[in-house]
């Protein structure tokens, strides 16, 4: 199955406006587990409740509290968030490329999510320029993009034929050194000789960098274990003599139009 | 001599007058036929088991037109038809029968929201026609999608749009679970409901009700073609506009645009061009 684009937009430099969509690059295959009762083999249902009461709290109740210490909260409503959430300036959806750098310059530290961008309708003719030139002048950008309610910097850069994007961590997102203890901070004086042997030693494991030779060893071995498991013992989870779930959706409008005339009235 | 024979799914069919002109801008008959072969592998999954009401306009846009229900008597017997109460229809599977049409001038093709000749008598999906009243546009009925889109979705239900083609826009939603048309729990009862509901949150922008002295400077949302004796034009249909419109499927990112006031109106040319998707009728 094609993948689908997971943002829409133009990217912006300058006079050059390329219409793109933007296609998630990494998935995740971490494995994922359900939860079941040990001695019935059903599902464990999570059900969210007062630390106080025990009793359980309906979502309409539920409001988000930032923790000042010391049991204080300060509460915030969903509107005072949407307020403050990042839009661009325009109300268009715009990567816009705020300078060209060398990539060396930018650590991979600050690299937080690839993404592939793709050209949209018309815009081949000017994306193609773009590559080119990157490639050219060996040059990355450096872009500003709002994706939901969070604005990123990102760097885009040349890949082949085609432009990548990485989102960054902001500066004070990454944990200082001085933090960490037991970083040094200056370098070690080495003698000469010591340094050849151990230079040595790095040229005898030299090689070339292959993604694929590299696997997840634990995921595959679980994978084989539930595989192995699958064809043997199955935990078929128990039916429940329950009638099937009608949903009334006449009761599901009703209800949802009586919020909506609630919240107008508030 | 504009009669051409052709062979389509090992059928001959005559195709007459290919060189008359049916729309202002020049558009013929022949290029007509031609966007509904190349439209064809994205329209035929739609009118699948639906009976069709054609609209034609043999002498173009701009002359009298006809609503043709009933199978023209001289159709070859291939042509799949259903009998329903009022008259027996056509129902197009194919390329053959889908060129049948178009040499008719069926400019439009007006189907119900659900599949009689597979004896499927539930809708598919509900229909909101969204209609700009005087003093409104595609501009104010893309706002009101937004609010349609917020209520449904919330709901469980998958909602889509299509240009109408015309001057509105037009809202599929796909409940969760198969519903009648009728009852109280019924894609009609329910389709007022949401209607008269959005009505009563937003009274300045929207309207429920059909009568023109209270559409002034609102869209209506015309719930009534949940019902099965309705048509609604078909998504990918031409439109006999004074321009060769279509019923285009449009993104909710083109329709928050439209609602930021960037015109939603495609031709059969940019139709062809889009890959915005349309999903098929569910199994």
């Amino acid at each position: 199955m094609a993948a689908r684009p997971t943002w829409t937009g133009t990217v912006s430099f300058a006079l050059l406006s390329v219409p793109v969509k933007l296609y998630t690059a990494v998935r995740s295959k971490d494995i994922s587990f359900n939860q079941l009762e040990k001695s019935t083999g059903q599902r464990i249902k999570q059900k969210r409740v007062s630390s106080v009461s025990g009793e359980e709290v309906p979502g309409e109740n539920i409001v988000k509290g930032y923790d000042l210490g010391g049991d204080r909260f300060v509460v915030i409503d969903p509107e005072e968030l949407e307020a403050l959430t990042p839009r661009d300036a325009t109300n268009e959806k715009t990567i816009q490329i705020l300078e060209f750098v060398d990539q060396d310059d930018i650590d991979p530290i600050y690299f937080e999510k690839p993404y592939y961008i793709a050209p949209d309708k018309g815009g081949a003719r000017p994306y193609g320029l773009l590559v080119a030139a990157m490639k050219a002048t060996n040059k990355v950008a450096v872009a500003k993009i709002v994706m939901r309610t969070k604005e990123y910097v990102a760097i885009i850069r040349p890949m082949g034929h085609f432009l990548c994007m990485e989102t960054m961590v902001f500066a004070d997102e990454v944990v200082s050194p001085s933090e960490v203890d037991g970083l040094p901070d200056s370098a070690m004086e080495i003698a000469e000789k010591e340094l050849d042997m151990a230079k040595m030693l790095i040229e005898t494991t030299a090689g070339t960098f292959d993604p694929n030779s590299y696997r997840d060893e634990y995921r595959n071995k679980v994978m084989a274990l539930i595989e192995a498991k699958a064809a043997g013992e199955v935990y078929e989870m128990p039916k429940l003599e329950e009638a099937p779930k009608v949903i009334d959706l006449m009761a599901a409008l009703e209800a949802s139009l009586a919020a909506a005339k609630a919240r107008k009235a508030a | 001599m504009s009669d051409t024979f052709v062979e389509i799914d090992g059928r001959t069919l005559k195709l007459t007058n290919l060189d008359k002109v049916l729309y202002p801008t020049g558009l013929t008959k022949g290029q007509m036929i031609d966007y509904y072969v190349r439209i064809a592998p994205r329209l035929l999954p739609q009118l699948s088991g639906r009976n069709i009401t054609m609209v034609r306009f043999p002498n173009g846009v701009n002359d009298k037109n006809f609503f043709a229900k009933a199978i023209p008597s001289h159709a070859p017997d291939w042509i799949e038809r259903v009998q329903l109460r009022d008259n027996a229809y056509i129902v197009c599977r194919d390329l053959s029968t889908l060129v049948f049409m178009a040499n008719l001038a069926a400019l439009e093709l007006h189907v119900p929201l659900h599949r009689a000749a597979d004896g499927q008598e539930d809708p598919d999906d509900l229909v909101f026609d969204l209609d700009p009243g005087p003093d409104t546009g595609i501009k104010e009925c893309c706002n009101v999608a937004l609010y349609l889109q917020e209520l449904l979705v919330a709901l469980g239900m998958d909602i889509r749009g299509k240009t109408s083609g015309s001057k509105g826009l037009q809202l599929y939603a796909r409940p969760p679970a198969p519903m009648p048309y009728a009852g109280p729990n019924g894609t009609t009862a329910f389709a007022k409901r949401v209607a008269e509901g959005l009505e009563a949150q937003y009274p300045a922008q929207i309207v429920a009700k059909q009568a023109k002295e209270l559409r002034l400077g609102k869209v209506l949302i015309d719930w009534s073609q949940n019902v099965s004796a309705k048509t609604t034009v078909s998504v990918y249909s031409l439109r006999a506009r004074q321009e060769p419109t279509v019923s285009t499927p449009v993104t909710w990112d083109e329709i928050e645009a439209g609602a930021n006031g960037t015109p939603l109106k495609f031709t059969f040319d940019q139709a062809l061009e889009r890959t915005v998707p349309w999903p098929d009728p569910p199994l």
